[in-house]
């Protein structure tokens, strides 16, 4: 649930008034008292407990809240439940009330178009409304329809082709058994359809934030709005008499060894007596509704004194800089060394030394699913936490450890997880989930806001790669030096493993004789980094494939050659000097070029006055994009073979 | 003007756990009406492994994936898995399946050559049916046969499975170490249209070679791949988490710009399907792999086709319109030997 709009100021006791609402929803009248803040998506799956229908960011940019209201595709975040007085409104539950499943979900089924499935309500609704409104829908005019839908898994190709099955389907130009299961005489390498898919595409599945239980209470967190400041006090006794109000949360309530991490663990589960971060966790309120709970956050009052803060990891490393964590010298949280051979002895004899700066930014991981969890206290006092964790057993060790309780007094249920990407690897709100469920004896529930999971969580390490490469004349790669310095942020996470892992991987599949490999993780008070999808090596690979390009330019060759000439090959020895037996490089690269249709000549040949490329425009290309494909005459669907070749 | 191009980029990666032993454990029960109950630790955050873990079960137990049922992700009721990351699922734990059914199943295969008087390598099942090889009225539905074996013979079928992976850590000087057991390899071309007046890039064909082991379910790997390679569109041209004095000022999705349906390549998958002969099933992964090379394949792309070298991602339009400025300025200006840069070297020229 998002803040109230700005304008009309929230009630200081979180008790807003109630407004009723009359509307026909899935083809059921229903009449409701709501607060007379909520939006569509709130009366739906607040109110009517109908959770097919996700909320992604409250902001209208996702997509996945999309709903008809008088057969119109709107953003539910954004529609004031005032606009559905009177409306028939259509969620994803019941899109097909007598089969389950409509043409188009068992397509989305067919085709693998859903992997986490915390987009697909969304992507279902709109490409419905673009089949309604025009059942020949070409590519580009389903392409512009989706486009108000995020997607952060699938890349669309495979939705894509979904849409378009069910078109032809619909349009009679496929037969329905295209639809069905594809016969196989194996099960290991048959494209078998995902068996959570029907889940997924009607919205029956549950995430964390679908759950819901008798007498179950809502968290908020009250979170740090400087990067770096001591906490001198803090006053809840307002917020704790606030009617509504079961129990306020501060580090002073944790019983056992307070701190969790991946690797190292060095963060709290709230800020004792420092906050390091913007978004840090300070305090937690746990209330009847989350309007109470909010409330109750506003009266908490935190006493800081702001410290300098440090925010630029090159800074961070400098004699004399504020310390961050008593554990970690000159704020460096890991240092990952690769050393091979002669580096300078081979730098001083190669033919050609090319040196350059890499750079990558921090990434948000941007799983539609943002952070939620249910924590309650079973019969037997074993605390159980449903969270769409991705490391339920280190998750439970952690948090016996941090509730001063045995192992088995804690369990950890993994809900269906709506994208991680590594993001949800790190403990950040569990520990206050189980404390408030443990203090109040009653179910607990948290669901983060897009703009909570954006501050609060973890982001890719941004690098910075220092690259001097050597080689012969023929190409040949004589010697790697990369020093990478990373901003880890405030807490360690995963920054241990990802310098081991861009370390390892960084100088790529290459017979390299003398290799050198500085990997730097910094503590500083930015957003803490943490473990995203290949983890380092897609930041130190990044910097090793564009300087071998940079190279091969330097070299006047293919850039394809250059790589033959280095990749590793069977029973190659790595960077860490350990012997590989079969090792497929070549074969990979051999078939992308093949695949491609790759014309072999040095980058930029144009500009060396060289005849241009010829490769350029062929099969596997799509046209480029131009806006309007649902604004021009409405033609006849394109053939499908012709918009989806056939893999 | 638009113009286009091509770059290229290959990549590595390792499977599992970085330089930390790995395991994962799996119970196994063939259970009634000839199904088969599966308790593991961890389960799907999106890629399909439950439904990979189906496929393998129902090869090596002789029935149907939608025969299977898979058990809690719930640290009360399942053994230990570890953690859902590392490309770890389909490589750990549909190892550990594969292992603990093969008990189960040479269980199942004792017990039935027992009840039929036959040698127990001669029993057979695929997709719910058991028979005996060569034998024409020797075989039952898996549903009858667990029926007999228990009501007959007081037998329940259960088996378990453990797969371990073996790393060691990095030595703290050298780095020397075996971080993985195995790895996999790919290779992917990109291919891109600049246009010079307005810096903006669109990615409009991707080719991706993957060596990811024996493939359980080749929609699910093209999956994965599509979905790293658009990830990677984001991280190359447009996603950028931005800081001022700790302070973000990208904090929702529309500062924080992602790819959508109309920014996406055309993706081609060529998956290089030979088995891993250092694990029982034989396969790898591909979830993080899959993302490595489009990054710099589309950077190579872009000096391809305009000639500007972009070192730090994003490639955002106001980056790579700074770059071609800076081109424009430099090809203007008269040449100056002292002030020869990275971007104007003369090539050296083949060997």
């Amino acid at each position: 649930m998002s803040e109230p709009v700005s304008g009309c100021q929230a009630p200081v006791d979180g008790r807003h008034p109630m407004t009723e609402i009359s509307a026909t929803v899935n083809g059921r009248k229903v009449t409701r008292s709501v607060p007379n803040h909520y939006r569509l998506i709130d009366f739906v799956r607040e109110e009517l407990k109908l959770t097919g229908n996700k909320e992604g960011c409250g902001a209208g940019e996702c997509g996945t809240c999309s709903m008809f209201v008088d057969g119109k595709l709107v953003k539910s975040c954004l529609t004031p439940v005032q606009k559905i007085q009177g409306a028939t409104v259509e969620t994803v539950d019941d899109l097909d009330r007598d089969q389950g499943m409509t043409v188009l979900q068992r397509a989305f089924h067919k085709c693998g178009a859903s992997q986490c499935g915390y987009c697909i309500p969304g992507m279902v609704m709109a490409a419905t409304s673009t089949l309604r409104r025009n059942p020949a829908a070409g590519l580009d005019e389903i392409k512009e329809g989706l486009g108000g839908n995020i997607c952060r898994c699938t890349g669309y190709q495979k939705i894509l082709d979904a849409v378009q099955l069910a078109r032809d389907v619909l349009n009679g130009s496929r037969p329905e058994s295209a639809l069905d299961e594809d016969a196989g005489t194996s099960f290991i390498g048959h494209s078998t359809r995902r068996l959570d898919a029907p889940g997924k595409v009607t919205g029956a599945i549950k995430y964390a934030a679908d759950l819901w239980m008798a007498n179950m209470l809502h968290l908020q967190v009250l979170r740090s709005p400087h990067p770096h400041a001591r906490i001198v006090r803090i006053d809840a006794s307002k917020a704790r008499r606030l009617p509504g109000v079961e129990c306020v949360l501060t580090c002073d309530d944790v019983p056992g060894v307070d701190n969790f991490g991946v690797f190292i663990e060095d963060q709290p589960i709230m800020a004792r007596g420092v906050v390091r971060y913007v978004g840090e966790a300070v305090a937690a309120v746990a209330a009847e509704t989350v309007d109470i709970a909010r409330a109750a956050v506003k009266l908490i009052e935190i006493h800081y004194e702001v410290l300098p803060g440090l925010f630029d990891p090159e800074e961070a490393m400098r004699p004399g800089a504020v310390q961050l964590h008593a554990h970690a010298a000159d704020n460096i949280c890991k240092h990952t060394r690769i050393r091979k051979g002669d580096v300078d002895a081979a730098l001083a004899a190669a033919d050609l030394v090319v040196e350059e700066t890499y750079r990558t930014a921090p990434i948000e991981h941007a799983y539609l699913e943002p952070e939620a969890g249910l924590a309650y206290v079973e019969a037997d006092g074993c605390v159980a936490v449903h969270s769409p964790s991705q490391n339920i057993t280190h998750h439970r060790h952690m948090l016996a450890k941090i509730l001063g309780r045995p192992i088995n007094k804690v369990r950890m249920i993994m809900s269906t997880v709506g994208g991680g990407f590594g993001g949800k690897e790190d403990m950040i709100y569990q520990g206050m989930l189980a404390l408030a469920a443990i203090k109040t004896r009653r179910p607990v529930r948290y669901v983060f806001t897009r703009e909570e999971s954006f501050i609060a969580s973890a982001k890719r390490h941004p690098f910075t790669i220092r690259y001097t490469m050597g080689l012969q004349r023929d190409g040949r790669i004589t010697a790697t030096r990369m020093v990478m310095v990373s901003d880890g942020g405030a807490y360690a996470m995963s920054t241990p493993g990802v310098m081991n892992k861009s370390a390892i991987l960084g100088p790529g599949p290459y017979a390299v004789p003398n290799v050198w490999v500085d990997a730097i993780g910094v503590y500083t008070n930015n957003t803490p980094s943490g473990a995203m999808r290949a983890f380092g090596a897609f930041q130190s690979e990044f910097a090793t494939e564009a300087h071998l390009d940079l190279c091969a330019q330097r070299l006047g060759m293919d850039p394809v050659a250059l790589r033959m000439v280095n990749l590793m090959r069977d029973g190659a020895t790595t960077h860490t000097r350990q012997q590989l037996d079969r090792v497929l490089a070549v074969d990979c690269l051999q078939a992308a070029v093949a695949a491609a249709g790759w014309d072999a000549g040095v980058p930029h040949r144009q500009g060396l006055g060289q005849a241009p490329r010829s490769d350029l425009g062929g099969t596997g290309t799509r046209a480029p994009c131009t806006l309007g494909a649902r604004l021009a005459p409405m033609a006849a669907a394109e053939p499908a073979a012709a918009t989806v070749p056939a893999k | 003007m638009k113009h286009r191009g091509r770059g290229v980029a290959c990549g590595w990666y390792g499977i599992a756990r970085t330089a930390a032993m790995d395991r994962a454990a799996v119970w196994v029960e063939l259970d009634d009406g000839g199904t088969v109950k599966i308790a593991t630790g961890v389960t799907e955050i999106g890629e399909g492994i439950l439904t990979g873990l189906c496929q393998i079960a129902a090869q090596e137990m002789g029935v149907r994936p939608e025969d299977i049922v898979l058990g809690d992700n719930d640290t009360a009721r399942v053994p230990e898995a570890a953690h859902a990351g590392a490309t770890r699922m389909t490589y750990m734990i549909g190892n550990a399946v594969a292992i603990g059914c093969r008990e189960a199943f040479g269980k199942f295969r004792d017990a039935m050559g027992a009840y039929w008087g036959v040698a127990p390598g001669s029993i057979h099942a695929f997709a719910g049916d058991v028979w005996v090889e060569g034998s024409p009225t020797k075989r039952m539905s898996m549903g009858h046969a667990v029926h007999v074996l228990k009501k007959e013979r007081g037998i329940v079928i259960v088996g378990s499975g453990l797969f371990t992976s073996q790393h060691t850590p990095l030595h703290p000087e050298t780095g020397e170490a075996t971080p993985w057991q195995s790895y996999v390899f790919g290779a992917q071309v990109a291919e891109v249209e600049v246009d010079d007046d307005t810096g903006e890039v669109q990615v409009l064909g991707v080719w991706a070679a993957h060596d990811v082991g024996r493939v359980v379910n080749p929609q699910q790997v093209e999956g994965q791949i599509e979905g790293g390679v658009v990830m990677a569109v984001g991280h190359a041209l447009m996603e950028d988490y931005i800081q001022h004095a700790g302070q973000t000022t990208t904090p929702g999705f529309a500062k924080y710009i992602l790819p959508t349906a109309l920014d996406v390549p055309q993706v081609t998958s060529v998956l290089i399907d030979e088995p891993d002969p250092k694990t029982p099933l034989g396969v790898k992964g591909i979830g993080e792999p899959a993302i490595t090379p489009t990054a710099p394949a589309i950077i190579n792309a872009i000096y391809d086709a305009v000639g500007v070298r972009i070192t730090q991602l994003p490639a955002t339009p106001e980056r790579v319109m700074s770059a071609l400025q800076e081109k424009r300025v430099r090809e203007a200006a008269p040449i100056d030997a002292t002030r020869v840069t990275a971007q104007e070297e003369i090539p050296m020229g083949p060997p």
